[in-house]
């Protein structure tokens, strides 16, 4: 078959409950960023206030020299936590909806396929979620302490998942290439 | 043709994708970098200095009976020598940029000496475990560099002996920080840093210099 004459590429939708997580992914994105600017002060106030009955943790020493440092970059890092949720549950919302249709058109066998949208799926919508859990965590456990955590329950599985369903995508979208090629 | 556009738009969709994830994950976990601030005090120094080398007193003045140095210079009145905010009021009302360098310079290095005296005392704590005491006296020289750093030129000018004294107390003391293995040797550059200061107080004040 020559390559005009073959017939071209359908679309195909992702199922809806893939797109609906998608969606409602970018709409937490959305109020997580409204959020943070309508109650910035409320916000820094109560983990503020949360480091502070927290002395042991974040290594406060009674110095006002001293702890307003500790404190300071603290709350730049539980700022930049909800900024970065933010910043990344608007792109993999995104990134679901695009990858989910490569998947849903191009990856022909049911087997490959439904996992590879819900691995899609499921990696990227938990993902965005770590920055959110970080930032929770900074005023419990200090900036360093929570990103270990958030990165083993969150960054790393859901992370993980996300990449190895676009490697194995990749992989079955070049497969294709090269069939097409070769007929 | 439409279909080797749409699989190419795809193979492309599905590249770029990975580029932005893959990319993702991967410094992820670098969630930005903190950079210190002036805390209120230097930044009213930065203000009251400035104004001064402008010439503008009439500036420096106003940020300074405004601002929270003098606020802080009131507070901390009892550890200061006799007379330092009021002498340096006088300076800035008469215009005298050498005099508001030289009180100001005393207000800074009374501050790190403070601080120094603090930290020697945290860190030989037996209580808290050597990681934790290594820990405080990195925070409490960070704190200290940042107020004597203001006024080291000053210092040299005047006395490069003592200067340099501090620094080198300075850089052995952070040496010692670095390691949780040494902080039971903080101890002794940080009252040396205290005692120089000291030492740079008295010989500073007015009631020595007879001004």
């Amino acid at each position: 078959m020559s390559p005009d004459s073959r017939p071209p590429l359908q679309w195909r939708l992702p199922p809806v409950p893939v797109l609906l997580t998608a969606v409602v992914l970018i709409v937490c994105a959305e109020v997580g960023g409204a959020s943070m600017v309508r109650f910035k002060l409320e916000l820094t106030r109560w983990a503020r206030q949360a480091m502070l009955e927290r002395p042991g943790t974040h290594g406060l020493v009674g110095v006002r020299d001293v702890d307003e440092r500790v404190l300071d970059e603290a709350l730049v890092k539980f700022d930049a936590g909800l900024r970065l949720f933010h910043l990344h549950a608007e792109g993999m919302g995104l990134v679901i909806i695009a990858t989910a249709t490569v998947a849903a058109t191009l990856a022909g066998s049911p087997a490959s396929r439904r996992p590879i949208i819900a691995l899609l799926t499921v990696g990227g919508a938990g993902y965005p979620l770590g920055y959110l859990l970080w930032s929770g965590l900074i005023p419990y456990y200090g900036p360093d302490r929570g990103k270990t955590i958030a990165e083993w329950l969150v960054w790393i599985p859901f992370g993980g998942a996300t990449i190895v369903a676009l490697w194995w995508l990749a992989g079955l979208v070049a497969w294709q290439m090269v069939r097409r090629e070769r007929a | 043709m439409i279909g080797r556009v749409g699989a190419r738009v795809a193979a492309g969709s599905v590249s770029a994708a990975i580029a932005l994830v893959t990319l993702g994950p991967a410094t992820a976990h670098h969630v930005g970098t903190y950079v210190p601030k002036d805390n209120e005090i230097t930044t009213n120094f930065k203000q009251i200095k400035f104004s001064v080398q402008a010439g503008r007193f009439d500036v420096a003045l106003r940020l300074f009976e405004t601002g929270p140095l003098q606020a802080d210079m009131r507070a901390r009145a009892t550890t200061l020598p006799a007379g330092l905010e009021a002498g340096l009021h006088a300076a800035l009302e008469r215009g005298d940029g050498a005099e508001v360098e030289r009180r100001l310079m005393i207000f800074f290095a009374a501050r790190a000496r403070d601080l120094a005296r603090e930290a020697a005392r945290q860190t030989a704590d037996p209580t808290r475990s050597r990681e934790a005491r290594a820990a405080i006296g990195a925070r409490f020289l960070e704190a200290i560099w940042r107020y004597y750093n203001l006024v080291d030129f000053a210092v040299a000018q005047r006395d490069d002996t003592t200067s340099v004294a501090i620094r080198l107390a300075f850089d052995e003391a952070t040496g010692y920080a670095r390691s949780a293995a040494a902080p039971d040797r903080l101890r002794e550059p940080l009252s040396r840093i205290a005692h120089v200061l000291s030492t740079l107080i008295e010989s500073s004040t007015p009631a020595r210099r007879g001004s």
